[in-house]
């Protein structure tokens, strides 16, 4: 039987039971739209994190230590092993063999250190971090919010984090959007002071009676060249930190040679305590990959974590589908109760599709029809009650975010694999239900079901 | 060959361990173009012969040869086939489907009889023109009389071209003069169109009166054969 007919007629016999085929399809409404909205969190959260990396650049990022880090050791504060652990020390050495890798198009080493932000008579405790001037050319400084990235490597320019602005309580940042766009251009090339502390020698006897490092606070004054805002809430940048001048400017900041247990790595001795390197492209990650490590260097990539953390995903995905998946069932009992409900009302109606010519495989073909177009139905509303429910939700969670001065977020994702996903499903299950209703009707007797009432 | 034998055919009803038999070793022919009629009381089997030949059911022993065709031989889907293309059936209590009109219930047989879409309303519309219906195709079978359900129920019988057509008591829910016209209907089909029509009936007179064969039923087994000549049948 062809196939529009088939339909044709499965959806004039549910519209015969207008109400009793609704209630059905409603339960297959509810089931898909928890399944939706649940699995579309779960791919709405991993979307996120992927693309934070994407915008971040960190695909065909590198990041070498001098060893294996051990971050439970670090955690601990037991730093003997990570100290003896310890293979290749990264000195200017090392980061010229690295930058003459084939390609590698970017290599800077981590210099990286707390400090405060004073500007207007205003104080805020941020890290600060120098960074080439290449890597204005890459995400994420490639596009700023406001202003420019440095204009070479020893300039006094500073870009400022737009979190720094709102942690200093300056007018028009507090909520982090709209009012504070504006602002952000009137700071541009103002006058700003970078405070790190130094070692205070005159105090330094005071060091054995307090067990107290002394220290002095020195201010060095930059200018704000450029606004950065971090675009993504789901991962930190490998950039994280409040403000970022240029790497030759950053010697003209004094700062203790020792300021976090993170310093061990370079140990003091001209050493860096990391590297950070960009390959020219995504594709050409691994190989600078093998060929950093044959210089026996320790390198991390988030290719590495990404694998983990698409197994998280998909675990996270399974549950909320199987949470989802159960309403589903529940929606197919409906199913199958509403059609063998439809079959006793219509075993004479099946006993005359049979007199008049139909056989077992139409009957079962119309019924599963029937039950497809259940499904297929259930599946359409369901997937725009999922999608209400997401933005309600979204709604919901942006409107906390927003006051707290976070970016706002997309906590949900609908990509074209769920929703195709979302209506075959729904169908295959709804059929699945048909299977024994269709059967059951298939085998009903026409002499017995021509004498039906 | 025949048209339609029936040989020794048999068939019994169980009821809990008591089989009840309601044909016992019923032989007929019945040739090409004829009108047959079986008479007989209530529960003499006349019914329970028409479903087996229109294969509804099943005997439990005997033959029935369709144009050579043993049906009591013949596997399911070639059973289905029988019942789509080689018979056509009218009921005593008409079995049109309440929930479609005149025209839907003529064009759901054409669909099984895999007619094109695009030919299936024009034949119904034809169809349900010979039978004097072409004013109410779009009525539902609560909105036709008794006499205008049973030749929606002829059309939809005539739907897949069938050779041969089984009436069970066509007239038993109808009026006299409904009857009448029904039965004028159904011996037009006959001599008209050359359809070989076999009439379930307990009116002996009116089947005495149109029929080229009467086979007279009685606790399943047959009691009197009767072959009239075609110009003692009268219309």
């Amino acid at each position: 039987m062809p196939l529009f007919d088939l339909l044709k007629l499965g959806m004039e016999n549910l519209w015969q039971s207008k109400l009793r085929t609704a209630l059905t399809i409603l339960g297959v409404v509810v089931g898909i739209g928890a399944l939706t909205s649940m699995v579309s969190f779960g791919t709405g959260m991993q979307k996120n994190v992927i693309d934070a990396f994407k915008k971040n650049d960190l695909f065909s990022s590198l990041y070498i230590t001098p060893a294996k880090i051990d971050l439970e050791d670090m955690a601990s504060g037991d730093v003997g092993n990570l100290m003896r652990s310890v293979r290749t020390p990264l000195t200017d050495s090392t980061l010229m063999s690295i930058l003459s890798v084939e390609g590698v198009q970017v290599a800077f080493p981590e210099i990286r250190f707390p400090v405060k932000l004073r500007f207007k008579g205003r104080e805020t405790r941020t890290h600060l971090q120098a960074l080439p001037v290449s890597v204005g050319g890459y995400p994420p400084f490639d596009r700023l919010q406001s202003g420019r990235f440095f204009r070479d490597d020893t300039c006094s320019e500073v870009v400022v984090s737009w979190n720094e602005l709102r942690e200093l309580g300056l007018p028009g940042f507090k909520d982090g959007t709209g009012e504070g766009a504006a602002a952000a251009d009137t700071l541009l090339g103002c006058a700003v002071e970078i405070v790190s502390a130094v070692l205070d020698f005159n105090a330094l006897p005071d060091l054995f009676r307090t067990g107290v490092t002394p220290t002095a606070e020195i201010a060095t004054p930059f200018r704000i060249c450029g606004l950065w805002k971090q675009n993504n809430n789901f991962t930190r940048s490998q950039y994280n930190s409040g403000v970022f001048i240029p790497l030759k400017a950053a010697e003209r900041v004094p700062r203790l040679s020792f300021s976090s247990v993170w310093d061990i790595l370079g140990r003091g001795d001209g050493g860096y305590p990391a590297i950070y390197v960009r390959a020219e492209t995504v594709r050409a990650l691994p190989a600078v990959r093998k060929k950093l490590e044959a210089m026996d260097l320790n390198v991390f990539t988030l290719t590495d974590e990404l694998k983990e953390i698409r197994r998280g995903f998909l675990i996270l995905d399974s549950m909320l589908g199987a949470i989802g998946t159960i309403a589903l069932f529940v929606a197919a009992l409906g199913i199958i109760n509403t059609m063998v409900m439809s079959i006793l009302e219509r075993t004479r109606e099946i006993g005359i599709m049979k007199a008049i010519g139909a056989g077992e495989n139409e009957i079962k073909l119309i019924f599963f029809t029937e039950a497809g177009v259940i499904g297929a139905v259930g599946a359409l509303f369901g997937l725009v009650l999922g999608w209400i429910v997401t933005r309600i939700a979204n709604l919901i969670a942006n409107t906390y975010l927003r006051p707290a001065g976070d970016i706002e977020v997309d906590l949900f994702y609908f990509p074209v694999w769920l929703v195709a996903g979302a209506i075959l499903f729904s169908i295959l299950i709804s059929l699945a239900a048909g299977l024994y209703p269709a059967a059951r009707a298939a085998r009903i007797d026409p002499v017995e079901a021509l004498r039906h009432d | 060959m025949s048209f339609l034998k029936v040989e020794h055919l048999s068939k019994a009803y169980s009821k809990g361990a008591v089989q009840i038999p309601a044909l016992e070793d019923v032989s007929f022919e019945l040739e090409r173009g004829e009108f047959g009629s079986v008479i007989g009381r209530s529960g003499s089997g006349k019914s329970t012969l028409l479903n087996l030949i229109g294969g509804l059911d099943r005997a439990d022993s005997g033959h029935i040869f369709f144009r050579g065709d043993d049906l009591t031989r013949m596997r399911r889907p070639a059973v289905v086939e029988h019942r789509r293309f080689c018979v056509g059936m009218v009921f005593q209590s008409f079995n049109l489907i309440s929930s479609r009109t005149a025209l839907e219930n003529v064009t759901l047989a054409l669909l099984f009889g895999r007619v094109a879409k695009r030919d299936r309303r024009a034949r119904a519309v034809e169809l349900l023109d010979t039978v004097g219906l072409a004013a109410r195709l779009s009525h539902k079978p609560s909105e036709l009389s008794g006499g205008e359900a049973q030749r929606v129920a002829i059309a939809r019988a005539l739907a897949n071209r069938p050779a041969l057509l089984l009436a069970d008591e066509p007239t038993g829910n109808l009026d006299s003069a409904t009857s009448r016209e029904i039965i004028e209907l159904l011996v037009k089909l006959n001599r008209g169109h050359g359809l070989s029509v076999l009439l379930v009936t307990h009116d002996q007179s009116m089947a005495e009166s149109v029929s080229h064969r009467i086979i007279q039923l009685l606790d399943g087994r047959i009691i009197n054969e009767k072959v009239q000549n075609s110009t003692d049948a009268v219309v």
